[in-house]
């Protein structure tokens, strides 16, 4: 049986796709995790492996006018040190694990494994990330937010891959992100919460928010957003507990071995009430 | 799958299924024991070695993805003159007591010197945060790739 | 040797370990050797009604209770485990059979087609539900007096009591568990991970049933331990020893990290009541303390370790009337063990917290409190032994103060605010030297040899390992500095019980101040005899310091020859928002004795703090229906580079005269104050009384807003 396939281009890769069930696999810090066997036994794969990660075609970025690209091979550490990169997704990316894993993790494979508490996702739901997915002679681009449809669980067909990030042109002047992990390095998200702005004066131009690990998929509401566009700081202030309240209803977290379903909702909520009534009123002049 | 890489700069080859782990490769294949599994799941960095210039688990990495690569593990660094002043250093600064985390700590302090000869302390915690450690608490070992980086000016 | 004794010196086997040189034991191969795989029990309490093992192909083997030659029952101090089931099984992971072979996809093939039938029987988890259960799910209670505490509790013009808890730790020693097994010439041989040679040796002669001179134990390179290879591996030894009798061929068996973490044996939960009399001048005139301890499904070492809690239960406090009562209850859970301070942490932390949430409840600043009750040379410990040397803690309390500016910011912090919850907490604490009670000289009986050589060198010959704590270049320094010869010129191997005598385990911190003190007699007599041979021996057996008086049916007397002594300041931050703790800074003042080597001490210092970091706050372990929740180092998480503060430490002048060059001990102590001296410093945050470790955020959520 062929235990893997190793594609000369993206174009070969599908090819192989188009004519074989195949597992991709980038920087495999997720999959050789999960699938791992006894000591000195390879990792369980019922399906060939189709190597992805030294398609250079995969870890393209390109800065367009109106839109940032980046390819889903691109590794947390090449993104890390690519000066097109925003800085809010920097802050995030630093974040993730340790130097030993960013060396090897991909965007796309954060976004494939599609971890209630993948920690990329919530950045990208509040960027508008739009997905470029391929397949052989085909392929199609959808916002992220329909791309996970549930913990482990894309739209990702047999034959496709992940080929690119799209980030639209943004402009924020507020960001904050707050991971809580177990610990200060390497640790899963018990919680996170991320929240973009652009105050101009008084005014909330334009607001995004989105919580990781706290529910089956990243929770952001455009229309709770809404309600919040346009308003001034004092309209802001009455309208706080609503939103709290209004977000409450979307955050529905589990219990596991690693942190309570009370401890995930209110830290949650605290963090949001932070990000409005002092981020954000802060911004407001 | 026939696999060629550089191991310790030195072109080798392995015929194997393309999905064993890099690090049972190493240990069995090559008998390069100095890679030590401490956990199997990415999670300690007692499997750290160098590949394509950067330190990865390679309990993580399926040998059939370093075709063509340069792998580098603890053998193969402790013939230069950069590891005796990280040797010194750690055995000077007490960042040694039962050994197995240290050929880890070794490769990932060496990255980082080479990328950022002159750490501050900040700096040097997070490019060992994925290396763990239950002897010595971290500060003998963040004192010895201090020490390493002062004595060793010039090499990195 | 030049200098004073506790100069440092770069550790003899920094540069092999370094390197990548050292051997451990997964590093090493036999000719022919087989690998092993055990299976487990999936029950926590089951009586196993048969075992349908598939058919097998030539050269595997199925080895269980019936490969046992000898008795199929780990010697330890109470035998009560089998090395393989035998007809039933008390927890989830208790090992039934291994199957051996040479490939290890075949084993695992052959591991999952065997069908257990099991007769499911009502298992027992947690310590309430044992203690319903009555006497067959206890394993050992013990209860000890001083004084009259009756009486004093009926004169009582105040009584003030609480409880205290402490979780599971997992050692997580960066090497997994793993042994090899080989059977040659009519002897068996273990190599492994261990720190007991002889404890291994003397569970093989019994599971063998053979005469002590068929068995070989050798120690292995070892890649930490902390009491987590105390007695396992003894059950490992069997089990290899059993296959390669039965194959005929070498058998390894290493575990994987997430099989360690599941099966093998644990740090002790805890539930500690105390409850003080206090008189009509606010004095406390008696304690009654009360200590449970989960031993899970085999009491192993738990005797010992529920001793020692109790014989630390009052800390560093002299209480005049005490009654200390002391259980181990049995859980169909994983079996507990030994872990650094064995018994002794959770006492201090259930003690430490008290004196303070007494001193709030007078309204008396809790650290002038507690140096009011602090035990004296010549005052009577619990166990109504005497104080025979100086507590210097008065002194390091002073130094400790004044590194950290403890009260200035603990009267600031105590103001505090709501917006930034700054705390700072004190602990003191001590760690009795050595074997509890008599087992020096009752049952260790400790032997170390001295070889001379012809070329002029001189070999340690003991039982004691090296498990990254040092002794490598301790006891090479105690030789070396006795004989006046360069260090270089002392050999220690890894000990082979073939060649060395029993110089007892590897634990309770014995190394340095027992072993070492005996090496230090023996290479004075070396000295003495120097030229009477080219090559001669010299043996030495221990002698009790003639002033302890034990008497281990009652436990009255000295429980220790000596005391090492500690105190730590822990600063923390609490975020107001997630309720995380970020520690900010450590001090540290401590009393070993004389330091044999100073970087040395600083390692287990600043290992034993950030391990007790670990335990006080992110270590967390939870047994739900028998299953322990965090099962790999994903989820049971310990402190990384990034999680270690600043820790600043130094040690207090002071000279044991029977320690070797007047050193005490060292290991455990360190860390042993953290976890207090933390929850104290989240109490001074938070203003909340702090009863359980880990501290978790979540714990402190609950703590501070209550139950909505």
């Amino acid at each position: 049986m062929v235990r893997a396939f190793r594609p000369e281009s993206v174009n070969h890769a599908l090819e192989i796709m188009s004519e074989n069930q195949v597992i991709p696999l980038a920087g495999g810090t997720d999959l050789m995790v999960q699938r791992r066997a006894w000591s000195g036994l390879p990792p369980r794969f019922e399906l060939p492996v189709l190597f992805i990660d030294h398609l250079e075609e995969l870890q393209l970025l390109r800065k367009e006018e109106e839109q940032l690209r980046i390819c889903a091979g691109c590794t947390f550490t090449s993104l890390l040190e690519h000066e097109a990169v925003p800085w809010e997704f920097k802050i995030v990316i630093a974040q993730i694990a340790c130097p030993q894993i960013r060396n090897r993790g991909t965007i796309g494979g954060n976004i494939c494994n599609a971890s209630p508490a993948g920690d990329t996702l919530p950045l990208l739901y509040a960027f508008d990330a739009e997905l470029a997915l391929v397949r052989k002679n085909d392929s199609r681009k959808l916002p992220i937010e329909e791309f996970l449809t549930g913990p482990g669980q894309t739209v990702l067909e047999k034959d496709e891959i992940l080929k690119e990030i799209v980030i639209p042109v943004y402009s924020f002047n507020t960001f904050f992100y707050r991971k809580v992990g177990a610990r200060r390095a390497n640790s899963c998200s018990k919680l996170s919460f991320t929240g973009c702005a652009r105050v101009d004066g008084n005014k909330i131009t334009d607001i995004r928010m989105s919580f990781g690990a706290v529910a089956p998929t990243i929770v952001r509401s455009r229309e709770i957003e809404a309600r919040l566009r346009g308003k001034t700081g004092k309209e802001l202030n009455k309208l706080i507990p609503e939103i709290i309240d209004l977000y409450a209803e979307l955050i529905k977290p589990i219990e596991d071995q690693r942190c309570t379903i009370r401890y995930r909702k209110t830290i949650s909520l605290k963090l949001l009430h932070h990000f409005l009534g002092d981020v954000i009123m802060a911004k407001m002049t | 799958m026939r696999i060629n890489f550089f191991l310790n700069d030195k072109e080798v080859q392995v015929e194997t299924d393309p999905l064993r782990r890099l690090l049972d490769v190493l240990r069995e294949d090559f008998e390069l024991t100095g890679v030590k599994e401490g956990c199997g799941e990415g999670e300690c960095g007692a499997c750290t070695v160098v590949l394509d210039g950067k330190i990865v688990n390679s309990c993580l990495i399926p040998v059939g993805t370093v075709e063509g690569s340069q792998v580098t593990t603890i053998e193969g660094y402790r013939t230069t003159e950069r590891y005796r002043v990280l040797q010194d250093a750690f055995a000077e600064a007490g960042a040694v007591q039962c050994g197995f985390c240290t050929p880890g700590f070794v490769m990932a302090a060496d990255a980082m010197l080479r990328k950022t000869p002159m750490p501050n302390e900040d700096e040097i915690k997070e490019a060992i945060s994925g290396n763990l450690c239950r002897c010595t608490g971290y500060n003998a070992i963040v004192e010895g790739i201090k020490i390493a980086s002062r004595k060793g000016r010039g090499l990195w | 040797m030049k200098g004073k004794i506790g100069d440092s010196m770069k550790r003899v086997d920094a540069p092999e370990k370094t390197g990548g040189y050292a051997s451990y034991i997964a590093d090493m191969s036999f000719e022919g050797m087989l690998h092993a795989k055990t299976l487990r029990s999936t029950k926590p309490r089951a009586r196993i009604k048969s075992i349908r093992v598939p058919d097998i192909p030539k050269g595997y083997f199925i080895v269980d209770k019936n490969d046992v030659p000898g008795l199929n029952r780990v010697k330890l101090i109470v035998d009560d485990q089998p090395f393989l089931a035998d007809e039933e099984v008390n927890y989830i992971g208790e090992p039934i059979l291994l199957v051996v072979g040479p490939e290890k996809v075949k084993i695992e093939r052959i591991l999952s087609e065997i069908r257990v039938d099991y007769e499911e029987l009502v298992p027992v988890f947690t310590m309430e539900e044992a203690e319903q259960q009555g006497s067959e799910y206890c394993f050992t209670e013990y209860e000890i007096v001083k004084g009259n505490p009756i009486p004093a509790f009926e004169r009582a013009s105040d009584v003030f009591e609480d409880e205290y808890r402490t979780g599971y730790q997992e050692h997580i020693y960066l090497e997994p568990q793993g042994v090899i097994g080989e059977y040659g010439n009519g002897r068996v041989t273990v190599w492994g991970s261990m720190q007991c040679p002889y404890y291994v040796k003397n569970a093989l002669i019994q599971g063998m049933g053979w005469e002590e001179d068929r068995i070989r134990v050798v120690q292995t390179t070892t890649g930490g331990a902390f009491g987590g290879k105390e007695d396992y591996p003894s059950i490992m030894a069997g089990h290899v020893a059993f296959a390669a009798v039965k194959t005929g061929k070498p058998v390894k068996l290493i575990f994987n990290r997430d099989e360690d973490i599941l099966c093998t044996t644990k740090r002790h939960p805890s539930v500690i009541r105390i409850k003080t009399a206090l008189d009509e001048h606010r004095q406390i005139i008696a304690m009654e303390i009360d200590i449970k301890l989960d031993g899970g499904a085999y009491e192993g070492l738990s005797s010992v370790v529920l001793q020692r809690a109790m014989f630390t239960s009052t800390g560093v406090y002299h209480i005049p009337n005490v009654r200390v009562k002391g259980k181990v209850l049995k859980t169909n859970t994983v079996p507990t063990g030994a872990f650094r301070g064995f018994g002794g942490p959770q006492s201090c932390f259930a003690i430490e917290m008290h004196m303070w949430s007494l001193a709030v409840h007078l309204s008396e600043d809790p650290l002038d409190f507690k140096l009011h009750y602090l035990i004296r040379k010549g005052d009577r410990t619990v166990t109504d032994g005497v104080m025979r040397h100086d507590v210097k803690l008065p002194d390091m309390i002073d130094l400790a103060t004044g590194m950290s500016d403890f009260r200035t910011k603990y009267a600031a912090f105590n103001k505090g605010n709501d917006r930034v919850f700054k705390g700072i907490g004190m602990s003191l604490f001590n760690h009795g030297c050595a074997f509890t009670g008599s087992g020096e000289k009752d049952k260790i009986k400790a032997k170390v040899k001295l070889k001379k050589r012809a070329d002029g060198s001189v070999e340690i010959l003991v039982a004691n390992v090296d498990m990254g704590q040092g002794p490598m270049t301790t006891l090479r320094k105690i030789i070396a500095q006795a004989l006046d010869i360069p260090v270089e010129k002392v050999i220690y191997e890894n000990p082979d019980t073939d060649r060395v005598p029993d110089s007892g385990p590897t634990v309770a911190s014995r190394t340095v101040l027992i072993v070492g003190g005996l090496l230090e007699k023996a290479a004075r007599q070396l000295r003495a005899e120097w030229d009477k041979a080219p090559e001669f021996e010299v043996l030495k057996q221990y002698e009790q310091p003639p002033y302890i008086e034990w008497d281990q049916e009652t436990f009255k007397g000295d429980a220790y020859p000596v005391y090492s002594w500690g105190t730590n300041v822990v600063e923390v931050e609490v975020n107001p928002i997630t309720y995380e703790i970020k520690v900010i800074e450590i001090w540290g003042v401590y009393d070993v004795g004389t330091p044999i080597d100073e970087r040395i001490i600083q390692g287990q210092v600043e290992g034993g703090i950030t391990q007790g970091l670990g335990y006080a706050t992110i270590e967390v372990m939870n047994s739900k229906d028998g299953v322990l929740q965090q099962g790999s180092v994903t989820d049971y998480v310990i402190p990384t580079s990034m999680d270690s503060p600043k820790i600043h430490h130094c040690l207090i002048k002071s000279y044991f005269e029977y320690g070797p060059f007047g050193a005490k001990c060292a290991g455990e102590l360190p860390f042993t104050g953290i976890a207090p001296a933390l929850a104290a410093a989240v109490q001074n945050a938070l203003k909340i009384p702090m009863r359980s470790i880990p501290v978790t955020p979540e714990y402190l959520l609950e703590a501070v807003e209550g139950a909505h």
